[in-house]
């Protein structure tokens, strides 16, 4: 309704335009039209005064001829002779014509003669009287146009009264002298001078109305009675306007014999008596309207086209506004459904950890309910970790904030890592897990390691995570031959026996807090963020990511990178020739494994179980040629990877190197596996330079990367000064690293640091955990006047941020301040073990 | 003479069948006219004549333009019009279409007037004369056609008709009728049941009444306008029931002379007079009749008692009237035209029925087509049967012999002379 108020205002307003256009325009017309009248009244008086020197020059011309042949006492002949001697122009002539006779003599020969000068004016009505003739001098006597009995032109006379001596009686006589001028040569001058007057013609009335010159439009030979015949009128009006016309200047409007429109000016011939001068032009002639009519026309289309984009732009501008509002409601609903969520996904694993922290303070003395609680509290925590991550995660993807801080990284490291990360949930669920790698070359990538990670872990565990128990995982990590010059194309693939996606779901599954609805789904743990972040993370680093799912039968994500190589890689890793016995009921895996002991130089046989196996050491065995080292995998069909190595030790030999693989968590059977006779244990997938390390190391060959698994001996002693200001973390972090006989020494804030620093002795610290944000001075500020010391121990000594500013950006403030690595709180006691071996064996 | 004679009968039967195809169908005799010429030509042609005034022809202009806007047409007036028109056309302002007449044909003074006219009968100029009515195209020796004409003219006389309603009588047909009709308005109180000016010879009212009767006395008979055209003296007697016949008229009492004196010329003062009310019946020819209309206004008698009247033959015969058709204003083009082709388009354009009979009416003239029907004043004329039909052109008579027979008649008609010296005078009486 208001719309089309407002429409009907908008025409009103253009209609209210265009009114106002068209009665300017046509008060313009009116006033132009007015102009030009006056403009032609005016044309026709300058014409009268034209006409009126010219016929004063004309009538002067006869005037002076009387008034010589009136004082020179001469007959007609005479009279004739002279004239004809004074003559200039060759269309005029001369009549002397005698008032008693009506005949006379001409000073041009009549028509088709030589010399018959002889003229008769006895059958005009033009001599019979001339009363009309003045006296020289004293006006114009003209006749009206007649036809010249010489030559039968339609000519007009300028007359005088001259006395001629008649030679017979030598008396005088009167004759009428005529200077005769035809009127095609007066029409040719007498026509209006503006070109825009081409169609307006002169012409001259006397006091009757009669003729004396005619233009072609005049009609009749009376003009009043040419007016009568087109023009409705009554005769009293019609002499009133005769009056008028033969004693003023103006105009007037008629209609002619064509029935058009035509404007008559009028004006007296001063010169003559009751003579006028009438101008007559077309109406239309003097009308010029057609720029009105572009004026009218531009105008309404410019106010058409200004309406309608008007129109356009507001509905334009009323659906973008009707978006915006949309969105704002809709990201308030966001909002407000982001903070219902997260309500409810916080308050979830709160309640667990409060709840259980409160059951663990009522029941100290039982200690496996409080061990129970503790797990479940840790369990939740690390929930909460997750969330409060990937929420600070996506706020900052969504702000664009979010950049990349790429690393030199062991992708051996990442795959062990992720591996690690995912056992519990797979034991959890026992869940068959598998995890193939294939011709990896590249060991050392060069990209952010923790947003890598992210991608892996993500996908990974929300396979774990909607694969019900029972169910199968599997994990394909290919190094691929990459089009961008000094990349790898890794090629994550994660397949699932799961629940599946719709196809539904899969349209949003990328936004931020979709979560299947589903029974199933709503009991298990998400924040609905991780795919959100996953894609994000791909779409950082360069890559693609895929999915394939149907439900109820599983989803299979695939994720393509090109990863930047690294420039330092493991030198040339090459086993001493050796005979190796792999066994694996996994025929990819027997593959991939053979492929990779066989580029590493060794002889590589293979098993599919157990007693294959066992039936292949022995012929060895019998025939002198054992095998230098034998891998087996834990879970097999018929007898597993435990009791194979049982039965070589008990039936074949017990000093043969044998290795354990597992893709599961093998803490639980290490144990009972060391027991049976295994010598060492490999996660799978089987990396490399995991193989080359492990089998080196079985065979007594030095391997540098070999790392301690649960010996901490190495750790014990070390001091490190942890510069903390927080009462309960600086607790937390003592009592962590005491547990692995390492000491500390604390510092309130990062004044405090430099100053122990700068007073301690040579390697009384190992190297300092830093926290970030700390009064007086903060570890970043801390850091750098540590560098800046003098004493080059302190000034060199190792620092790891260990911090709960845990952004990539974060990490590299650290690092441009001087530090050697960083550590997110909370913190993850492998993590921080790690990374004080990496420091100590001086691992950047 | 024979071939001339030869000449005559031809083109008398031709006429004749003209006559007859004036009663079949319409789209014969008159197509109308289409343009044959570029519409946008640009171009003056000039029209000479005597009339101070040709409105009726500047309507014709206005029409003319309508299919072709850019020709500029104007009549001019030529003083003197017959004597001088020779001059004009050998001057420099030679018009392109001028007014002829069929009496300046085969007239020395007069040779201009038809030496400069083109051929209308030239097929190549495809002129359509079928409507117009056959005994009024002149007839040349040669079988050209130097001019058509664009009116006729006869005589009879003007009749109010409101006193014959008034006086429960009917338009006499006959003598007899004529007679007693006469005598019924003179029973009723009317001094002069007729009138007619009589003052010249020229138009007089004893021409008037008897020309028409003496053309019918000496049609068909060659051997007599032989002789009466050859002024011979011993043609007088083909005068005598002519003569008898005016005599007769007069005897009657039809008209009161003494009162016809008064009236002081044939056209403004016939028509003034007529409409003064009180005359039944008024002699004239068809040239005054096209002035009655515009001096209506100016008889206040006429103003003050308007009356229908009309134009009819005078019954001087008792077998009826006859109709005296002639040809009046003729228009020749002039050969020489600068603009020879859009002169013969424009008499292509105005020598059509609707054309003719439209200049006609707006003139007040007879319209020289076969159709007299569309004008009431003259419609009288249409029912004259085709037997008393008679053209001067057709009989043959030259003008000179129809100056004698004016003059016999004007003479015994006023009492001035006997019919044995009318008679036999003839050839002696000069205009």
């Amino acid at each position: 309704m208001k719309k089309f108020w407002i429409v009907l205002v908008n025409i009103a307003i253009m209609a209210a335009i265009l009114t106002f256009v068209v009665l300017y325009a046509g008060y313009e017309n009116r006033d132009s039209y007015r102009r030009q009248i006056e403009n032609f009244e005016n044309t026709t008086v300058t014409m009268e005064r034209v006409t009126e020197n010219y016929l004063e020059g004309e009538q002067r011309i006869c005037d002076v001829w009387a008034q010589y042949i009136n004082n020179s006492n001469m007959t007609m002949e005479e009279a004739a002779e002279y004239i004809r001697s004074s003559h200039v122009l060759e269309n005029t002539s001369a009549h002397i014509i005698s008032t008693d006779t009506l005949t006379g003599l001409s000073t041009r020969p009549g028509i088709g003669t030589a010399d018959e000068y002889e003229v008769s004016y006895q059958r005009l009505d033009l001599l019979k009287n001339t009363d009309w003739i003045d006296e020289i001098g004293k006006s114009i006597n003209i006749t009206r146009a007649y036809t010249n009995p010489m030559n039968g032109e339609q000519s007009l006379a300028f007359c005088n009264m001259v006395t001629l001596r008649n030679p017979d009686s030598d008396t005088a006589e009167t004759a009428v002298l005529l200077r005769v001028i035809p009127i095609s040569d007066l029409e040719q001058k007498w026509v209006f001078p503006q070109t825009e007057l081409v169609n307006a013609e002169l012409s001259m009335i006397d006091a009757g109305g009669d003729y004396i010159l005619k233009g072609h439009n005049y009609k009749n030979s009376s003009f009043f009675e040419f007016y009568k015949s087109y023009n409705q009128t009554d005769p009293e009006s019609s002499k009133e306007l005769f009056d008028k016309i033969t004693s003023s200047t103006g105009s007037v409007s008629m209609i002619n014999s064509h029935g058009q429109e035509c404007i008559l000016a009028y004006t007296p011939l001063s010169a003559t008596s009751g003579w006028t001068m009438l101008g007559l032009v077309p109406a239309d002639d003097l009308k010029v309207d057609t720029e009105n009519h572009v004026l009218f026309i531009v105008v309404s289309v410019g106010l058409l086209i200004l309406f309608l984009s008007d129109l356009f732009y507001m509905r334009y501008l009323n659906k973008k506004l009707q978006i915006a509002a949309r969105k704002a409601e809709s990201a308030n609903k966001a909002k407000t459904d982001f903070l219902s969520t997260m309500s409810h996904d916080i308050r979830t694993p709160m309640n667990a950890i409060v709840g259980l922290t409160t059951l663990a303070e009522k029941n100290p003395g039982d200690v496996e309910s409080t061990k129970e609680s503790l797990r479940k509290i840790s369990l939740a925590s690390n929930h909460l970790l997750t969330l409060i991550n990937d929420i600070l995660d996506i706020s900052k993807v969504e702000s664009g904030k979010l950049k990349l801080s790429p690393l030199t990284f062991s992708i051996v490291e990442t795959v062990e890592n992720l591996v690690n990360i995912s056992q519990p949930m797979i034991k959890e669920k026992n869940i068959e897990f598998s995890f193939h790698i294939n011709q990896f070359e590249k060991e050392y990538l060069y990209t952010d390691q923790l947003r890598l990670n992210q991608i892996f872990i993500n996908i990974l565990s929300n396979a774990i995570k909607y694969t019900e128990p029972g169910g199968r995982v599997s994990v394909d990590l290919r190094e691929e031959h990459s089009d961008v010059t000094g990349c790898i194309k890794l090629i994550y693939v994660v397949s699932d026996t799961g629940i599946g996606m719709s196809p539904e779901f899969m349209e949003n599954m990328y936004k931020p807090f979709s979560r299947q609805v589903d029974s199933r789904v709503n009991s298990i743990q998400g924040t609905g963020l991780g795919l959100a972040i996953t894609k994000q993370m791909v779409d950082l680093i360069g890559g693609m990511i895929d999915c394939q799912s149907e439900q109820g039968k599983g989803t299979t994500f695939t994720v393509t990178l090109d990863i930047p190589v690294a420039d330092r890689q493991r030198e040339d890793m090459k086993l001493e020739p050796i005979d190796v016995l792999i066994v694996d009921d996994d025929e990819t895996m027997l593959q991939t494994a053979t492929d990779t002991l066989t580029s590493l130089g060794a002889n590589v046989e293979q098993a599919n179980n157990g007693l294959e196996a066992l039936g292949m050491i022995e012929h060895r065995h019998l025939s002198g040629r054992d095998y230098t080292v034998i891998i087996i995998d834990w879970k097999m069909p018929d007898i597993d990877g435990i009791e194979t190595i049982k039965r070589i030790r008990s039936e074949i030999d017990s000093q043969i190197p044998i290795l354990l693989i597992s893709a599961y968590d093998w803490s639980d059977i290490e144990d009972k596996a060391r027991a049976a006779g295994a010598n060492g244990f490999v996660s799978k997938p089987l990396f490399r330079s995991t193989l080359y390390d492990k089998i080196n190391g079985l065979i007594g060959k030095e391997s540098g990367s070999v790392e301690p698994e649960d010996d901490y001996s190495d750790l014990n002693g070390i001091n490190i000064l942890v510069a903390e200001d927080n009462d309960i973390n600086w607790e937390i972090i003592s009592a962590l690293l005491a547990m692995f006989g390492i000491t500390t020494e604390r510092a309130e804030n990062g004044r405090v640091c430099v100053d122990m620093l700068s007073k301690a002795e040579e390697g009384s610290y190992e190297l300092i955990f830093m926290d970030v944000q700390m009064p007086e001075m903060n570890g970043l500020d801390a850091t750098r006047t540590i560098r800046k010391l003098e004493n080059p121990w302190a000034a060199s000594i190792p620092i790891v941020a260990m911090t709960a500013d845990a952004f990539s950006e974060n990490i590299m403030e650290c690092l441009d301040a001087g530090m050697n690595g960083h550590i997110a709180k909370p913190v993850d006691i492998k993590l921080v073990i790690k990374e004080i071996r990496r420091i100590r064996e001086g691992r950047v | 003479m024979n071939m001339k004679k030869a000449i005559s009968l031809l083109l008398t039967a031709t006429m004749g069948l003209g006559m007859v195809a004036c009663t079949g169908p319409k789209a014969d005799v008159d197509k109308g006219f289409s343009p044959s010429l570029d519409k946008s030509t640009s171009c003056h042609i000039t029209i000479a004549g005597g009339y101070d005034n040709f409105e009726a022809l500047e309507t014709e202009f206005d029409r003319f333009n309508e299919y072709y806007p850019n020709v500029e047409l104007v009549f001019t007036k030529v003083d003197d019009y017959n004597n001088m028109i020779g001059t004009v056309l050998n001057g420099n302002d030679a018009p392109d279409i001028y007014v002829n007449y069929s009496w300046m044909y085969g007239r020395e003074q007069y040779a201009s007037c038809i030496d400069h006219a083109e051929n209308l009968a030239d097929p190549s100029l495809n002129i359509n004369f079928n409507c117009i009515r056959g005994n009024i195209i002149l007839n040349t020796d040669d079988g050209t056609l130097p001019m058509v004409p664009v009116f006729a003219n006869t005589y009879g006389m003007l009749v109010n008709k409101k006193l014959f309603e008034k006086e429960g009588l009917n338009v006499p047909t006959t003598y007899k009728e004529l007679v007693d009709v006469c005598n019924a308005f003179r029973e009723k109180g009317y001094a002069n049941p007729m009138m007619g000016f009589s003052q010249k010879e020229t138009t007089s009212l004893f021409s008037l009444t008897i020309y028409p009767y003496f053309c019918g006395t000496v049609a068909g008979d060659a051997e007599a306008v032989k002789k009466l055209n050859s002024l011979d003296p011993s043609a007088g007697e083909y005068l005598r029931p002519s003569l008898e016949k005016v005599t007769q008229f007069m005897n009657d009492g039809c008209v009161d002379l003494d009162s016809c004196e008064q009236i002081e010329n044939n056209y403004d003062a016939v028509i003034l007079r007529f409409f003064e009310g009180d005359i039944p019946m008024m002699t004239c020819s068809g040239d005054t009749v096209s002035g009655t209309k515009k001096r209506e206004s100016r008889s206040e008698a006429f103003i003050a008692n308007p009356f229908d009247y009309a134009f009819v033959p005078i019954p001087v015969s008792d077998d009826g009237a006859y109709f005296l058709d002639m040809p009046n204003l003729q228009f020749s083009v002039n050969k020489d035209s600068a603009n020879l082709d859009m002169a013969n388009e424009f008499m292509r354009f105005l020598i059509t029925s609707r054309e003719l009979n439209q200049m006609a009416m707006n003139k007040g003239l007879m319209s020289p087509t076969k159709d007299l029907s569309f004008n009431n004043m003259y419609a009288a004329f249409g029912n004259i049967p085709e037997s008393r039909i008679l053209s001067p052109e057709v009989i043959g008579l030259t003008d000179d012999a129809v100056i004698q027979m004016r003059q016999a008649v004007y003479l015994v008609g006023k009492g001035e002379m006997t019919i044995d010296e009318a008679v036999a005078a003839y050839g002696t009486f000069t205009q």
